[in-house]
């Protein structure tokens, strides 16, 4: 297959889910990794980077759900799902829920304490942060066991 | 009353005639049982093993996954396909006309193979 193919690539049923995941994995690491620092540093241009990051990573959560589920409906034909196929799924939806969250008190910050204000961030919401990073992890992970990116070839 | 005798020995003969073929059927079918033939195509690190198989139609060919990750065995022609296979499960699939069945595992794509059934 030619890898400029966009036609193959587009209507290949199996294989958005796997290209989109990337986008919303490494917005929120970099969502959280700025406000992380924001804390330390209170910085509140770096809180701002934070939610920008969370708010892109939430919004591309979506295509990323809808297409692994289309996945498990076209390729699977919707059967019960069972082992690392259950948990990817189960720990899939956990993450963009804690995504949607983090990025939700960062937006809720801003609303209570003015739009263009970071205002004063809840201490809260690095654990919450903490705990998606973790979860996203472990999803990826059993995603690239599913996948087989260490399999041959 | 000897003719009764001769009568009844007459047909007891052709009782025995009748009914013989009938058990010879009968051994054949055993015999044709357990001749039926069967192979299996093992699931290894992401890949069918063997990718090609040749076999005698009405060959029962047993997919067994020894890989860690689950995957299925569906046909590209849409003749047959499996559940999702996790480690240790087996799907069996009986060809009974001749003719080359090429398939792949959904999960994994470029996971394929071959039936070739003579």
């Amino acid at each position: 297959m030619h890898p400029f193919d966009l036609k193959t690539v587009l209507l290949a049923k199996h294989a958005q889910h796997v290209v989109l995941i990337h986008f919303p994995i490494a917005l929120f690491l970099a969502g959280v990794a700025f406000d992380f620092l924001a804390h330390w540093t209170k910085r509140q241009s770096l809180a701002a980077a934070a939610y920008c990051n969370l708010f892109v990573a939430a919004l591309s959560s979506i295509p990323v759900l809808v297409t692994g589920v289309l996945a498990w409906q076209w390729q699977l034909e919707g059967q019960r799902l069972k082992g690392i196929l259950l948990q990817h799924l189960v720990l899939g939806s956990a993450s963009s829920a804690l995504i949607w969250l983090a990025w939700f008190i960062h937006a809720r910050a801003r609303h209570d304490n003015g739009y263009h204000r970071n205002g004063l961030l809840p201490g809260y919401r690095l654990p919450i942060e903490a705990l998606g990073t973790v979860v996203v992890a472990i999803t990826g992970h059993l995603g690239g066991f599913l996948s087989g990116v260490n399999g041959p070839g | 009353m000897r003719r009764s005798v001769f009568t009844g020995a007459l047909l007891m003969a052709l009782g025995f005639g009748i009914a013989e073929p009938g058990a010879g059927r009968g051994n054949f079918t055993v015999s044709a049982q357990q001749k039926a033939e069967t192979a299996e195509v093992k699931i290894d690190n992401f890949s069918f093993g063997p990718t090609e198989l040749t076999v005698s139609a009405g060959t029962t060919v047993t997919w067994i996954n020894r890989d860690d990750i689950p995957h299925t065995v569906v046909s590209t022609d849409k003749v047959f396909k499996s559940k999702v296979l996790d480690t240790d499960d087996k799907f069996s699939f009986t060809f009974s006309k001749p003719g080359t069945y090429p398939y792949f595992c959904s999960i994994h794509p470029k996971m394929t193979g071959k039936v070739i059934v003579q």
